[in-house]
C-alpha cells in the first residue's frame, strides 16, 4: 500500500501549510530576536540568524524593565492562582455537598458570572480600586484577577464534587473526622487532577491578562508583561532585535508550560465546553 | 448525616469569602454599568441623572455605528475562519495514519498561550510597510503587492480580525478535535458501507452529533469578536482615524480618554444586550436536541 500522503496529498498539503502558517511567524520572531537591524531588513530576513547575537537577550534584559515586569508577573499570576482556587474550591465544596437551603440559589449566582465579560465591567471596576485606594498597588490586579476567576473554577470544581460518593463522607463521619478534616484530608486529594487543570488555566489566563491591567495600572514599576511589552508605543522602535527578545523572554513560560503539559494544557483551555454548554 | 453537612459555621466560612469577592469584584460593577450609563458622569462628581440620554447620543453617534459594524466584521470573520479552517483541520488530523499529527497539533495550539500583546506585536512587525514578513513574501514570489495593511483605512479591520483568528484557531481546533474523536467510529463505517463518500459522511453524520461543540465554538468566536479591544488597542488605536473603533474600544476611549464615564457605559451595556442576544439566539436554534441513536 502506497503512503498515505502519497494517496491524499491536498489533505496532508493543507495540514502541513496551516501548521507551517501558524508555527512560522514565532520561528521568525526568535531568529529575529538574535540578528541585527541589518541583517533583519535586508540581507537576511527569513531564515536562522547567521550569527547568533545573544547580546540581543542583554539589552532587552537591561535596558527595558524586562526583570521588573517578568517579577510583577510572578507576583501577580502566583498570588491569583492560590486565592482563587482556595476559594473556589471552598465554594464549590459548599455548594456540591453540603446541605443548606440557597445552594441552588447561590450556584446560579455565581454562573451569571461566566457570561459577563470582563471588559464590559472595566469601568465601574476602575472607580472602585480607586475608591478602595488599590489603585497603583499589586492588590489592584490581585483582587479582580482572583474574582473573575472564580466563576469558572467553581463550575469545574462543582462537577467534579458532584462525581464523588457520599458514602465517603458517611464514613468520615462515623470515625468522627470533624467536617474541617473531612474537606482538607478526603476531598482535597480527590479532586487533585481538577485542580491541576484549574491551576494551568488560571495561570495562563492571568500570564496574559491585558484590559484590566491597562486600566488599573499606570505605575513602570508595577506593570506585568503584557503591558510593559507595548513598545510599539514607546521608544524603543529601533531596535528590533532587542524587541524580538524581550518578547520572546515574555513567552518563555507559558510556551515550556505548555511543552511539557501539551495535553493537560489544551484540557485546561477547552474543559469550558463541557461546564457552558 | 444532615447534621454533619449541614454544619452553618462551616458552610459560613466555606461560601462567604468567595461570594463576597465576587459579589463586590464583579456582580456590583455588572449593575453599576447599567445604573451609571443613565447618568452624565464624569467618574469624579456624583453625576446627573439624565435618563436614557446617553443611549439617544449614542444611537445618533456615528462612532457608534462605525464600531457596532467593526464589531459585526471582525466577529464573522474569525467565527467563519476559525471554525472552517478548524473543522478540516480536525477532521485531517482525526484520520488514521496522518503523518506528524502532534507537530501539526503543537503548532497550531502554541499561539493560544502567548500573550495578546506579544502576538500583536508580532503581527506589527509582519505587517510592516517596509520590512515586514508580509511584504517581503509578497516580493520574492515576484508579486507587486506591497501593502501598508494596518494603515488602510478598508483593510485595517481584515488585517486585526485575521491576527485574532490566527491566534485562537488553535482553541477551536482543540475543542473540535476532541469533538470528532468522541464520534464512534461504527457510524463512518456504516455510511461508507451504504456507499456514502467521506465528504457526505462527514456532512450528515459526523457534523451533526458534533452540534453541540459548534455551538459552544460559535457563541465564544462571536462574543469574543464583538468584544474585541487588545488586537485595536495595541496595533491601530482605533485608526486609521476612526475606522477600526469597536464598542469596547469606545467604552475604553469614552471614560478613560475623554472622561465621560456615564457615555461609556452606555456602550458597555449596550454591548452586554448584543452578546446576550447572540448567545440566547445561538441556544434556540442550534443543538436544540441531542441527537441519541
Amino acid at each position: 500500500m502506497r503512503p498515505l500522503w502519497y494517496r491524499q496529498p491536498f489533505k496532508h498539503g493543507f495540514l502541513w501549510l496551516y501548521a507551517l502558517l501558524s508555527i512560522y511567524p514565532l520561528f521568525w520572531m526568535i531568529s529575529y530576536s538574535l540578528k541585527s537591524n541589518d541583517e533583519i531588513f535586508v540581507t537576511n530576513p527569513f531564515g536562522l540568524p547567521l550569527h547568533f547575537r545573544v547580546e540581543n537577550y542583554k539589552t532587552a534584559w537591561e535596558s527595558f524593565n524586562v526583570p521588573v515586569y517578568f517579577l510583577n508577573s510572578v507576583i501577580v499570576t502566583c498570588a491569583t492562582v492560590v486565592g482563587s482556587l482556595s476559594l473556589a474550591v471552598l465554594f464549590s465544596y459548599a455548594i456540591a455537598r453540603m446541605r443548606f437551603r440557597f445552594s441552588g440559589a447561590a450556584r446560579i449566582y455565581m454562573i451569571v458570572g461566566m457570561f459577563v465579560p470582563v471588559q464590559v465591567i472595566m469601568i465601574p471596576l476602575a472607580i472602585l480600586m480607586r475608591d478602595f485606594h488599590l489603585a497603583n498597588t499589586y492588590g489592584s490586579l490581585i483582587v479582580p484577577y482572583i474574582s473573575f476567576n472564580l466563576s469558572f473554577a467553581t463550575m469545574v470544581f462543582y462537577g467534579f464534587f458532584r462525581g464523588i460518593p457520599i458514602e465517603l463522607e458517611e464514613s468520615s463521619c462515623i470515625d468522627g473526622a470533624s467536617i474541617y478534616r473531612t474537606f482538607f484530608s478526603i476531598m482535597l486529594p480527590i479532586i487533585r487532577p481538577a485542580l491541576a487543570t484549574m491551576i494551568i488555566f488560571v495561570f495562563l489566563a492571568a500570564w496574559n491578562e491585558f484590559p484590566m491591567a491597562l486600566v488599573l495600572i499606570s505605575k513602570e514599576t508595577l506593570k506585568t508583561l503584557p503591558l510593559g511589552l507595548l513598545f510599539f508605543q514607546g521608544q524603543f522602535t529601533t531596535d528590533w532585535g532587542a524587541m524580538g527578545a524581550a518578547m520572546t523572554i515574555a513567552s518563555i513560560p507559558t510556551v515550556i508550560l505548555y511543552m511539557i503539559f501539551s495535553d493537560q494544557v489544551e484540557r485546561a483551555l477547552t474543559v469550558g465546553s463541557a461546564v457552558k454548554g | 448525616m444532615n447534621k454533619y453537612l449541614g454544619n452553618k459555621t462551616a458552610i459560613l466560612l466555606f461560601i462567604l469569602p468567595a461570594l463576597l469577592l465576587y459579589s463586590v469584584v464583579v456582580f456590583y460593577p455588572m449593575l453599576q454599568v447599567f445604573f451609571r450609563s443613565l447618568f452624565d458622569w464624569d467618574g469624579l462628581t456624583p453625576g446627573t441623572f439624565i435618563g436614557l440620554g446617553n443611549y439617544t447620543r449614542l444611537f445618533d453617534d456615528s462612532l457608534f455605528h462605525t464600531s457596532v459594524y467593526n464589531g459585526i466584521v471582525f466577529a464573522l470573520v474569525i467565527t467563519v475562519a476559525q471554525i472552517a479552517i478548524g473543522t478540516v483541520l480536525a477532521f485531517a488530523v482525526a484520520e488514521a495514519g496522518v503523518r506528524g499529527r502532534k507537530f501539526v497539533r503543537i503548532s497550531v495550539f502554541i499561539p493560544v498561550v502567548l500573550s495578546i500583546t506579544v502576538v500583536c506585536q508580532l503581527w506589527m512587525a509582519m505587517y510592516n510597510p517596509e520590512y515586514g514578513l508580509i511584504n517581503r513574501v509578497f516580493e520574492l514570489l515576484g508579486i507587486s503587492y506591497r501593502q501598508d495593511w494596518i494603515s488602510g483605512s478598508k483593510t485595517a479591520i481584515y488585517a486585526l480580525a485575521a491576527v485574532n483568528a490566527w491566534q485562537y484557531m488553535g482553541y477551536h481546533f482543540a475543542l473540535l478535535l476532541a469533538a470528532v474523536k468522541s464520534v464512534p467510529e461504527h457510524y463512518m463505517e456504516a455510511a461508507r458501507i451504504d456507499g456514502a463518500s467521506k465528504f457526505k459522511a462527514h456532512l450528515r453524520i459526523t457534523i451533526p452529533l458534533m452540534a453541540e461543540t459548534y455551538k459552544f465554538c460559535l457563541i465564544f468566536a462571536i462574543t469574543g469578536g464583538l468584544n474585541a479591544f487588545a488586537n485595536m488597542y495595541i496595533m491601530t488605536g482605533g485608526g486609521p482615524g476612526t475606522s477600526s473603533y469597536t464598542l469596547t474600544y469606545m467604552m475604553y476611549r469614552s471614560a478613560f480618554r475623554v472622561g465621560e464615564y456615564g457615555y461609556g457605559s452606555a456602550s458597555a451595556a449596550f454591548l452586554v444586550i448584543e452578546c446576550l442576544i447572540v448567545t440566547l439566539l445561538i441556544n434556540r436554534f442550534i443543538a436544540r436536541q441531542r441527537i441519541v441513536y
